[in-house]
């Protein structure tokens, strides 16, 4: 028996409810600061700092410290007051905005106007605490993810022009996401439904991207000009996409930059600041072609390659991830080890706050004791993604027969 | 020539695939995974053996290595000293004075008033500072003293501290004065101001109390709130106090100088500190050193402390004397660190990033006195003053076996890690066969019948299962709460008995609340006690590296019982196996003054044994005593 209306939509309001409660009470002045949760690149700290500046007709993009895109800057200066509790409540309702464009995919891609489903895939986002700490941190990060899936939503209901706007936005704020276009493109011409079990070679002509792709080459320009004409000049260019490629910035994040840049002798620096860019871009095509049949899939296969690989990641970005995970129920039963995935997202959730406070507070641990820690969580993320591309190509296969074995050569 | 062909072909054969070479690949990773699972549960009793045993033979003398000094900088033991009987004269008339004061029942702030004029007349910045802790178990009020000695030749941005509190460690702050601790401390201050060789600044500070007087000087010298406290701010102020010595000298003299360590939450100093004070006193001092206040069994001519069930034989080997001595040594230490409890006052300095310890001059009747000690004290803040940048060299983990023996890191957190990796082998285990389903049916082909076995996948009701974990989780949250209600600490003999039996029904109303079992799916038992190994495994792993003790308590409780757990075909042995969980896991609320102890340490000095017992210890015991009486 299907659950009624009526009980769904208390679900809903309870799970509202608990993010709002938790965002008017969360000790963000504790948060804030946690390496976890924020990156140079969308820290509140730096964002507030770079408003003061641009308030005070100041360049903010002159000093080292701001490498939030312009339109944040322009967005937040001119709604985020003071108030800290206005703050949290507005990241709330990304987040809120954030489940509901999930929602959206989810039905988009059943074709149908309600599951009884929804509720599930929306608490899978909203009570994903890698997805709701940076929010309660007041990351940057959690507005990234809910404009991705925004733009995704828009893509999967056809919705061209504010699907591709989104993502030129989504550009603009982190330039890794560039990775998502061509599985966005894919998505604009064929469609959101499932097609997993059932592989086929691309049905619809793949000219039909390129107007696609003009026009979000249009939008990208059209607000690399408005981001120009907001700080009256191209410095924001290297302070922002440049720190994306260059990493001048090395605070110790979740992800797998940071350390070894900060081994990296100088001379070879440019080199595998290049090998790891290209690294991060060199899953796109090969995941687009093996998927073609299935563009959503290929999307949510990206992102956990951006939350395993990008510069500055957040908890939020491999959260986005494994959040989206709830999208695609049809490939659960061929995972292969979800339980060891999950123990060691567990481990690498324990060990990485306190190898952090082991090095950085107590002064006990040392720098090594907190990347072994990221290490752990780049195997957790790497292992989540092998199974779901794993289950994403076993399920084609459908059941195994008596005597015979589905192997991956 | 034939031979040759044969023996080549033959050579060849040997090396050429017979068959498809993906299948022969195939066929050798599924051997390798079966061999594995097969002798998993060998596997697994290996493991555990190994660990209990890596554990029981952590105190052997061939464990381990002699300590050594890591930081070139600090150069114990390598000044001349100039503490003189002048000095000691000084000591004993601050002594005289302060002993007048005892004995007029001087009130606490009377106290601070003289140490305070006493700093001055000598010429030091001195200021008091007045306290007070709200707390359920009684409020505490006292009256701290300080003095700053500002650095004659630095930008006094760094310090020192020397500081002594009135009550004594001995006993745990139960009455005995710290009198000549006290006294050392004021004879030091007027000593150390003749010389111009101090690059950073050296507080002095008599703290009241035991461990308050000083928790709430650090708190506000580095301004951190606390709600239950309410002191006064600091007139002086300082640097950054890298490193501190506290002084502890219960007795009229004493024989041997012991070195106290342990710090709230199993915290250690880095052991340069140690080895600095070691040397110094050893070579300086000419005082021998022990670890806490234990006597070495070649120096104490008492009684022996070998277990007397011993053979006497047994018990007059050397062998067996030195390993009991180190035993004793390390349980002590386990003990401390285990409870998060600070062995001295020094422990309270280490939640701010200080190298603190205690020397603690144990009781005797002789033959040293304020000569050794103010020479040792005098030695090590030269040491400490040689230190450019903050101890780092030298290691934080550690288990000191004796005073100039150790173990890394690396010989012993792999006991306790063993035990948890069979835990998580065995969750993993119960994971496996709660999602399988052996079918064996016989099939009859005409002439021959065969066994056939098939495995069918089943369905895990994980949400369910962690429903259960989540309830026995806020279960632990409730008794949290309640126990530091004053009205429990009022009446801990009624409420005790009372949350007991309270708390053993909830794990009866979740069996029999609901059951979702379908036909075909996984029992709800065998899931839970899969997650229950997984995250106790977990909890035990990421616990070695902040508390090595604490780890080592529950993989010693954890790691057999909850391997254990499971229903029984007979319905009494189910419950009696389930009482047993439910006394493991509240047993410890009979222990009234421990509870008591552990729930102040909290309150007043933020120590997370207590909230770490009920939020994750009792909770994981009561889900295997749940696991216990699911049906099966």
């Amino acid at each position: 028996m299907p659950p009624s209306t009526s009980g769904l939509n208390a679900a809903a309001l309870a799970l509202v409810a608990t993010r709002i409660v938790a965002a008017l009470f969360s000790p963000e002045n504790v948060l804030k600061r946690d390496q976890l949760l924020s990156t140079p690149l969308s820290s509140y700290t730096q964002l507030r700092e770079g408003i003061f500046l641009f308030k005070h007709n100041i360049d903010p993009y002159s000093g080292g410290t701001f490498r939030h895109s312009p339109l944040l800057l322009a967005l937040f200066s001119t709604i985020l007051p003071n108030s800290r509790t206005f703050a949290s409540l507005l990241w709330t309702a990304f987040d809120l905005l954030g489940a509901w464009a999930l929602v959206s995919i989810w039905r988009a891609r059943q074709n149908v106007s309600h599951t009884s489903r929804d509720i599930l895939v929306a608490a899978s986002y909203l009570l994903n605490p890698y997805v709701f700490l940076p929010t309660l941190a007041l990351s940057s990060s959690s507005f990234q993810s809910s404009l991705t899936l925004l733009s995704v939503k828009y893509a999967a209901e056809g919705n061209a022009s504010l699907a591709l706007f989104l993502l030129a936005i989504l550009l603009h704020i982190d330039l890794s996401t560039f990775i998502l276009l061509p599985p966005v493109l894919l998505l604009l011409i064929t469609g959101p439904r499932s097609h997993l079990a059932s592989p086929h070679a691309l049905a619809a002509n793949l000219l039909r991207i390129i107007p696609h792709f003009s026009r979000y080459l249009l939008y990208t320009g059209i607000l690399a000009i408005v981001s120009t004409s907001i700080t009256g000049g191209t410095r924001w260019i290297s302070q922002t996409w440049g720190a994306t490629l260059t990493l001048p910035d090395l605070t110790p994040n979740t992800g797998l930059w940071w350390y070894f840049f900060t081994e990296m002798f100088d001379h070879f620096r440019p080199f595998f600041l290049m090998v790891f860019t290209l690294h991060l871009s060199i899953y796109a095509i090969p995941m687009c072609i093996k998927f073609q049949y299935d563009p959503l899939y290929a999307t949510f296969l990206l992102l956990g390659v951006l939350g395993t690989f990008k510069a500055y990641p957040t908890l939020s970005d491999p959260g986005l991830f494994l959040s989206a995970l709830a999208l695609f129920p049809e490939v659960y039963p061929y995972l292969r080890h979800q339980m060891v995935t999950a123990l060691l997202h567990l481990h690498a959730a324990l060990l990485m706050p306190l190898f952090n406070y082991l090095w950085l507070s107590t002064g006990t641990g040392n720098a090594n004791f907190f990347y072994a820690s990221t290490l752990v969580f780049a195997c957790a993320n790497g292992a989540a993604l092998i199974d779901a591309i794993w289950a994403g190509l076993r399920i084609a296969i459908g059941e195994e027969k008596e005597g015979y074995m589905v192997v991956q050569e | 020539m034939h031979a040759l062909r044969t023996a080549v072909l033959k050579f060849k054969q040997r090396f050429k695939p017979k068959q498809n070479a993906t299948i022969t690949r195939l066929k050798r990773r599924k051997a390798a995974v079966s061999l594995f699972t097969r002798h998993l549960t060998h596997l697994m009793i290996i493991l555990l053996a190994v660990g209990y045993l890596w554990l029981l033979i952590l105190p052997s003398s061939r464990l381990g290595r002699g300590t050594y000094m890591d930081e070139n900088a600090l150069q114990p033991a390598q000044v001349n000293t100039y503490w003189n009987w002048g000095d000691v004269n000084a000591a004993d008339r601050y002594l005289e004075q302060l002993e007048s004061l005892r004995d007029s029942n001087a009130t606490s702030h009377q106290r601070s008033q003289f140490l305070k004029n006493e700093f001055l007349k000598l010429g030091l910045a001195s200021a008091t500072q007045k306290y007070s802790f709200i707390s359920n178990q009684g409020d505490i009020h006292g009256s701290n003293a300080y003095a700053i000695l500002a650095s004659p030749r630095g930008p006094r941005n760094e310090a020192m501290v020397i500081s002594a509190s009135w009550l004594s460690r001995s006993g745990e702050g139960n009455g005995t004065l710290n009198l000549r601790g006290v006294s050392t401390v004021l004879a030091l201050a007027r000593f150390l101001q003749n010389y111009s060789l101090w690059a950073k600044d050296i507080i002095f500070v008599i703290s009241d109390g035991y461990l308050d007087g000083m928790h709430a000087w650090l708190k506000v010298y580095h301004e951190t709130q606390q709600s239950n406290l309410d002191a006064e701010p600091l007139e002086l102020a300082s640097g950054v106090i890298w490193t501190a010595l506290n002084i502890d000298y219960p007795g009229h003299s004493f024989s041997h100088l012991g070195l106290f360590f342990e710090g709230l939450n199993g915290r250690l100093p880095n052991q340069d500190l140690l080895n600095s004070v070691q040397r110094i006193a050893r070579y300086t001092g000419q005082v021998p050193v022990t670890v806490y206040d234990h006597l070495d069994w070649r120096d104490s001519s008492k009684q022996s402390s070998e277990p007397s069930f011993l053979p006497s034989s047994l018990r007059h080997n050397s062998e067996v004397k030195e390993f009991t001595y180190r035993a004793r040594n390390l349980i002590r230490n386990f003990g401390y660190q285990a409870k998060g409890r600070a062995s001295g006052v020094h422990g309270l300095y280490h939640q701010f990033r200080i190298d603190a310890i205690t020397i603690f001059a144990v009781p005797a009747t002789g033959p040293h006195g304020f000569h050794a000690l103010g020479r040792i004290v005098e030695s090590s803040l030269r040491t400490m003053n040689n230190l450019l940048e903050r101890l780092h060299a030298s290691f934080f983990f550690y288990l000191l076996t004796t005073p100039d023996r150790f173990m890394k890191i690396g010989n012993y957190l792999p006991s306790a890690v063993l035990i948890s990796v069979a835990m998580i082998f065995r969750g993993l285990r119960c994971w496996v066969d709660a999602g399988w389903k052996l079918n064996q049916r016989i099939k009859d082909d005409g002439d021959s019948s065969s066994d056939v076995i098939t495995w069918t996948r089943r369905k895990r009701h994980v949400l369910h299962v962690l429903t259960i974990m989540l309830v026995t989780h806020s279960l632990g949250a409730a008794i949290f709460l309640s126990i530091q209600s004053s009205l429990f600490l009022n009446n801990q003999m009624f409420f005790v008995p009372l949350i007991t039996l309270a708390t053993s029904l909830v794990p009866f109303v979740i069996s029999r609340v609901s059951d979702p079992r379908d036909e075909g799916s996984a029992p709800i038992w065998l899931v839970l006690k899969a997650l229950n190994l997984c995250s106790a495994s977990t909890v035990i792993s990421t616990i070695t590296v902040l508390n090595f003790s604490l780890a080592a308590l529950l993989a010693v409780t954890l790691g057999l019982s909850l391997s254990f757990s499971g229903p029984s075909h007979s319905k009494l042995l189910s419950l009696t196996k389930y009482i047993l969980y439910v006394f493991l896991a509240l047993g410890w609320l009979f222990f009234y003054v421990e509870t008591r102890e552990a729930i102040w340490q909290w309150e007043i000095l933020s120590v997370w044994f207590a909230p770490f017992v009920c939020l994750v210890y009792t909770p994981l015991l009561l889900q295997a005593g749940t696991v216990c009486i699911l049906s099966s």
